[in-house]
């Protein structure tokens, strides 16, 4: 006993100056500043740093600390960070909601009065990283996202399929596809978020658009009105040409069935393509926009800026931030972005010559606001969470559309006053 | 124990019944042994053998996976850091643990019983459910991103049972054997530390294990409390891999490996004194 | 006399001192923190003014916390009756053999305990593969065994999709349980035991009205430790599920709900630090509620010897 107390007390001794180590070690840049850069993009790394690596060429003097979190745990990680006072100099914030959460309590730099951003973008993009409560800018604008559905162009081919316009047109290609053996859609609903995005695919072309958008902003119409629950009553449809089990089938088997080719359709955002490209070379695929209901209509596509990069605003080296800042807005980065990542920049003068990312700026030719992301997802509970576990439900047989449409106006109406 | 199962005189009713219960077990066993051997033999086979015979055995032994997962996945920095913080919450909870019931259990004082319950509430309060001030202390005493935040919350949490259990035991030991010590002229801290302790050995094993086991696992403190990857401990680390790899069913069924199997052999080499400390004068 | 006091308090305070700070501050002090922060409104990390009772009032009355809540607690009462019921009752029946000396029990010892130091981290990813609807070990195996109907989305099904989570875990935990009573029931005096035989009892009457009553400060132990984790259940469904305990809240559980509220997800919104504490708060009183009148309810039925 005797020999297990001293040989414990000796292992504290030992070990308790590398734990105390941990915060001060790494805070010492010999020379020059290291900035930390945070974001959610796990599947970039190696782009990322690429990009900075070309940052550090032309500024002698800064480092870039570039670190990625999960997804689901990012926003757990940065507001645990931002306000236990450890928040990095370099944020890659969320749009919207996601911004006015960190924005409000005054965390981030302000930086309409230190860059030159109000006059290169446009009204709709600058709406993604301004506040609010305030007004002012707190993001540079980093890309948007469009959702689509994505088809296995070899299985077109070899089953003689075409790209379908109506929804009749998308159902029978789906049935060809069942007849052939093939797992026409690799879509899940185990994730709500999947969900969401899938709503975001098809629905905006049955409740109307642009029109309900705003209709439903100034609140003159609500999520209950009939045109929003049969646009959602239309995912019902689609229950027959998801995989088996599909109430289980979360998002990375979604991704799996996708690229290796065991299922003919994915409906997902436009951020898949770099990652589907990687992971299989050899995957032949093309994009096309949410199905409509008449040959003729317009087709919309739902589209929102997927978020901004800020500084935090209790930063020691806001010069250096600030310059850091100023690279990612410049068109030199969103090239990069373009082309290493296949991102539709929100920066004027990128151009790009890659084929899929032409047919995505084709398609945003109509576009519609992703309805619940840009404008519900302020204040709990947001439209985002009533929908998708409300949509869970709905897929699997527990409740109609017009409940989910009546949990979401619920909920919301404990927030939101239209007008705003 | 006299009364072991006599084959013979058992009435078959009763045979069937014990039959039952011993092919349950044995299920048990089986359900525990499997899926730990599939992980293990899927970490040697391809993504797409996974998916095509999940049962099959893998036709090649490669270290690949494991050096790739070890090594880039950052694994090994994960492992020790686990082992650090680990080691020291389990120090402390075991030496302030035992000292505080020492201090409930050996002296008569009108505040004993209020201290015991202010311990004893430490049990039953979860901790998890205060997380937000938790981490506003944690952030006020300047340990966000330090080993030290999360040796403090999981001695915190292991003190409380630590005296609960300790006391309990110390409660049962005889007078005598202190008062002798102190005519010998120990003071209070060598009756402490000659007496006492020596005499409690099973109830603390009991406690090493009880306590140990969560805080080796835990990934809520850690994932509140930690950002930088250099610090992460192993669940943490785990869960952050997965969401980079999870499509790589293979790398996934490796780290899942290197998270369990370490424990699983740490424990098959100590066992008997686990069972031992699990069951030898333990509950009282 | 005044100098052998004032160095026995000394001593006192020497001995309990370290551990009763490190547990005032880590444990006690948050505690009476998130209650106070319960009765304040907030916006994010800014408290604002004094709110009494409104953010209990919300988790109550307006939709959708209350929805959330009740659902939520349902869950918990779930695991908490499923795993009496199942893993507690096997893990008495279980001690019980291994203490009889059946063929090969220490190896059933041994290997029980086996789950129970895995992560709980780990067990859920492990089995969320296992689990996948079309790849997974489970659904494989039913199909290859000629059972291909039995195979479902487990964790995919509202109706079932709980309960799976909860057989996870008691195949992690079984064993502990289980090594409890076998020790408990080791301890039963043998003495006892033989003056029951000799008056003729059945083994069935020996074990209800003998060893049962005897092991009453175990079943205590474990019951309470049951009902600590099953309000507390998060980590399972993290991993197993999500955070916002899919599929349409059929495995949602107070810390799930808790977590969600009070840190908020990619797209859950704004943080309630107010509700949030509050729903921390309730989860504090019927922790301490049931464990308490667990412990009045045992100690009125423990037999001394």
């Amino acid at each position: 006993m005797k020999k297990l107390m001293i040989s414990i007390i000796v292992m504290l001794a030992l070990i308790a100056p590398l734990a105390m180590a941990g915060g001060g070690a790494e805070r010492a840049a010999r020379d020059g500043v290291e900035l930390d850069f945070w974001s959610w993009r796990v599947e970039d790394v190696a782009e990322y740093n690429e990009l900075i690596r070309r940052f550090e060429a032309e500024n002698p003097g800064i480092r870039v600390n570039f670190t990625p979190y999960q997804a689901t745990e990012y926003n757990t990680v940065l507001s645990a960070a931002v306000q236990g006072g450890n928040a990095p100099d370099i944020i890659h914030l969320r749009a919207y909601g996601g911004l006015e959460q960190y924005a409000a309590p005054g965390f981030l730099m302000r930086l309409d009065d230190k860059l030159p951003l109000r006059n290169r973008f446009d009204e709709d993009t600058l709406r993604a990283v301004t506040s609010v409560s305030d007004g002012n800018i707190y993001g540079v604008p980093f890309a948007s996202q469009t959702l689509v559905i994505y088809y296995n162009s070899r299985m077109y081919n070899e089953l003689g399929l075409e790209i379908p316009e109506t929804w009749d047109e998308f159902l029978s290609n789906l049935e060809v596809m069942k007849d052939a053996g093939i797992t026409p859609l690799a879509n899940g609903s185990a994730e709500g978020w999947t969900l969401e995005v899938m709503h975001g695919v098809i629905s905006p072309n049955f409740y109307g658009a642009n029109e309900f958008f705003d209709a439903i902003m100034s609140g003159e119409a609500k999520f209950t009105d009939e045109a929003y629950r049969r646009s959602l009553a239309k995912l019902l449809e689609l229950r027959p040409y998801m995989p088996d089990g599909f109430t289980g089938v979360n998002y990375v088997g979604m991704q799996m069935g996708f690229i290796n080719e065991m299922a003919g359709h994915f409906i997902g955002g436009s951020w898949e393509a770099a990652y589907f490209n990687s992971q299989n070379p050899d995957l032949e695929f093309g994009v096309f926009a949410g199905p409509v209901e008449n040959r003729g209509d317009t087709r919309y596509v739902s589209s929102y800026a997927d978020g901004s990069f800020g500084a935090s605003a209790t930063t020691r080296h806001p010069e250096e931030a600030l310059k850091f800042l100023e690279f990612l807005a410049s068109q030199e980065t969103g090239q990069f972005f373009a082309d290493e990542l296949k991102l539709q920049s929100d920066i004027p003068g990128v151009t790009s010559d890659d084929p899929y990312l032409q047919r995505i700026l084709e398609l945003n030719e109509n576009s519609t606001p992703y309805i619940q992301l840009v404008g519900f997802r302020y204040e709990q509970p947001t439209g985002s969470s009533l929908l998708q576990s409300g949509l869970e439900g709905m897929m699997a047989g527990t409740i109609d559309a017009a409940e989910v449409t009546r949990q979401v106006q619920r909920g919301i109406e404990t927030w939101f006053t239209p007008g705003q | 124990m006299t009364f072991d199962i006599k084959l013979k005189s058992t009435p078959p009713l009763k045979l069937a019944v014990y039959f039952l219960f011993f092919a349950l077990m044995c299920v048990y066993v089986l359900l525990i042994l499997y899926p730990l051997f599939n992980m293990f033999a899927s970490s040697f086979k391809t993504t797409r053998e996974i998916f095509q015979d999940p049962f099959s055995l893998p036709t090649a032994f490669s270290w690949d996976n494991y050096r790739q997962v070890w090594f880039e996945g950052g694994f090994s920095r994960y492992f020790l850091n686990s082992v650090t913080v680990t080691a020291t919450s389990m120090a402390i909870v075991i030496l302030f643990g035992s000292m505080a019931a020492f201090g409930v259990s050996r002296y008569k004082y009108r505040l004993s019983t209020l201290v015991y319950l202010l311990f004893l509430s430490g049990i039953m309060l979860p901790l998890k459910a205060a997380i937000i001030p938790l981490f506003l202390i944690v952030r006020n005493l300047g340990l966000m991103n330090t080993h030290l935040s999360l040796i403090f919350v999981f001695a915190a949490m292991g003190i409380p049972s630590t005296v609960f259990i300790l006391a309990g035991f110390m409660r049962t030991i005889p007078r005598d054997l202190e008062d002798a010590a102190r005519i010998d002229g120990c003071n209070d801290f060598s009756i402490y530390r000659r007496v006492i302790m020596p005499l409690s050995a099973p109830s603390i094993a009991l406690v090493t294990i009880y306590n140990m086991v969560p805080i080796w696992n835990d990934f809520f403190f850690p994932l509140v409390f930690i950002q930088r990857d250099r610090l992460k401990t192993l669940p943490l680390g785990m869960s952050t891999f997965f969401g980079q790899f999870q499509i790589n069913w293979a790398l996934v069924f490796t780290a899942l490996s290197i998270a369990i199997l370490p424990m699983l052999i740490m424990y098959l080499f100590m066992s008997k004194y686990f069972i031992k400390g699990m069951t030898a004068g333990a509950l009282k | 006399m005044n100098q052998r006091s004032l160095s026995r308090n000394a001593w006192i305070a020497f001995f309990v001192t370290p551990g009763l700070a490190i547990v005032a501050i880590f444990i006690i002090l948050p505690l009476f923190m998130s209650l106070f922060n319960s009765l304040y409104f907030w916006r994010g990390m800014a408290r604002l003014e004094f709110a009494g009772l409104e953010n209990f009032r919300r988790i109550f009355f307006q939709y959708p916390f209350s929805e959330r809540f009740f659902n939520a607690l349902g869950n918990n009462v779930k695991w908490f009756t499923t795993t009496m019921l199942v893993q507690n009752t096997l893990g008495l029946l279980f001690g019980y053999f291994l203490s009889r000396r059946i063929p090969g029990s220490p190896v059933f010892q041994r290997v029980f305990f086996v789950p129970v130091l895995f992560s709980i981290v780990a067990v859920g990813f492990l089995w969320r593969l296992y689990l996948t609807p079309g790849t997974g070990l489970v659904n494989q195996f039913l199909l290859q065994a000629g059972l291909g109907s039995w195979a479902r989305p487990w964790l995919g099904e509202q109706a079932i999709a709980t309960y799976v989570i909860i057989a996870v875990n008691i195949w992690r935990w079984l064993g502990f349980p289980t090594l409890v009573f076998y020790a408990a029931i080791n301890n039963v005096p043998q003495d006892c035991l033989e003056a029951a035989y000799l008056d003729g009892a059945s083994e069935t009457r020996v074990f209800f009205q003998v060893i049962v009553p005897l092991v009453i400060p175990a079943i205590m132990i474990i019951t309470v430790l049951t009902m600590i984790g099953s309000l507390n259940v998060f980590e399972q469904i993290y991993t197993m599920t999500g955070l916002s305990g899919g599929p349409y809240y059929s495995t949602d559980t107070l810390g799930t709900l808790f977590y969600r509220t009070a840190f908020g997800g990619v797209d859950t919104g704004l943080p309630l630090i107010g509700v949030g504490s509050a729903i921390g708060v309730i989860i504090y009183l019927l922790t301490f509620a049931s464990s308490a009148l667990a412990i009045l309810y045992f100690r009125g039925r423990e037999t001394e010897l």
